[in-house]
């Protein structure tokens, strides 16, 4: 008889059409779009625009960045690298510096 | 009393054979008072997908949500508030696999008042769009309310 698919790697629960529904702890669970299909992947760290969440019952997830124009950030609301050609400011990313702030181009910050 | 529950028809075509494809039909019930028409793309969403609003997956054209439940996942949300999130989210309809999670059925029944289609599907329907999801074949899908025959009524 079939057993259960074999999970993969850092997927302690899985499932053949759903992928990952359940991470070894301290992984965060990634739901993949692939044209129609979303499976859960079992990541360490998350990709470009997504921060990890971390939740009491071990559900961690990488969630997405909510900052316009931004490709990485630390959590939902701070920036840590803006898109090319954009200025970060407190967490924010801008087309220019915000009045009183000095422009430094060496490292694209305000 | 028991709700009457109105069955849906379900037609599946590849958009790889349209338009003179001919399509895959399927049955499922609707719930939450939500019977109708609907039409779109075929779209999976992982059951861990509908938890909160932030993950604003935006898709550009019409489309028919699909969810495999399992009992196993644990629940981030009820399920009325899931569906209500998918139909938020831009779905033309919501389809629930409820093969693997029988208190899922019961739950859903319960459910009111939602904006558009909701159907659950199960056994050999929900393995055939399944099948289709799993080889991430693109399919249009139109949802429609099952006539039954009209037989007279002899008591």
């Amino acid at each position: 008889t079939e057993g259960p698919p074999a999970c993969p790697k850092g997927c302690d629960r899985c499932s053949e059409y759903n992928g990952c529904i359940k991470c070894k702890p301290k992984l965060f669970i990634f739901l993949e779009r692939n044209d129609i299909r979303q499976i859960g992947v079992c990541l360490a760290s998350c990709p470009m625009g997504y921060f990890g969440m971390r939740n009491p019952e071990g559900n961690n997830r990488c969630t997405q960045c909510k900052i316009d124009n931004c490709e990485a950030c630390f959590n939902r609301n701070f920036c840590t690298k803006c898109k090319d050609g954009l200025y970060s400011h407190s967490g924010r990313c801008y087309v220019s510096c915000p009045p009183g702030q000095r422009t430094a181009n060496e490292t694209m910050e305000c | 009393s028991e709700r009457p529950t109105l069955r849906a028809v379900i037609k599946v075509t590849l958009l790889k054979h349209e338009p003179t494809g001919k399509p895959i039909v399927l049955e499922g019930v609707f719930v939450g008072g939500s019977a109708g028409k609907a039409e779109g793309k075929l779209m999976q969403y992982h059951p861990l997908s509908l938890c909160n609003t932030s993950e604003d997956e935006r898709q550009e054209s019409d489309f028919i949500t699909i969810v495999k439940l399992e009992h196993r996942v644990p629940r981030c949300k009820a399920l009325h508030d899931k569906a209500r999130m998918a139909l938020d989210k831009g779905a033309q309809a919501v389809i629930f696999d409820v093969s693997d999670d029988a208190n899922a059925a019961a739950e859903l029944r319960e459910i009111d008042s939602l904006p558009r289609p909701v159907v659950l599907v199960e056994a050999e329907d929900a393995e055939e769009l399944m099948g289709l999801v799993n080889k991430n074949e693109e399919a249009k899908v139109v949802i429609e309310i099952k006539m039954e025959p009209k037989w007279p009524h002899y008591d």
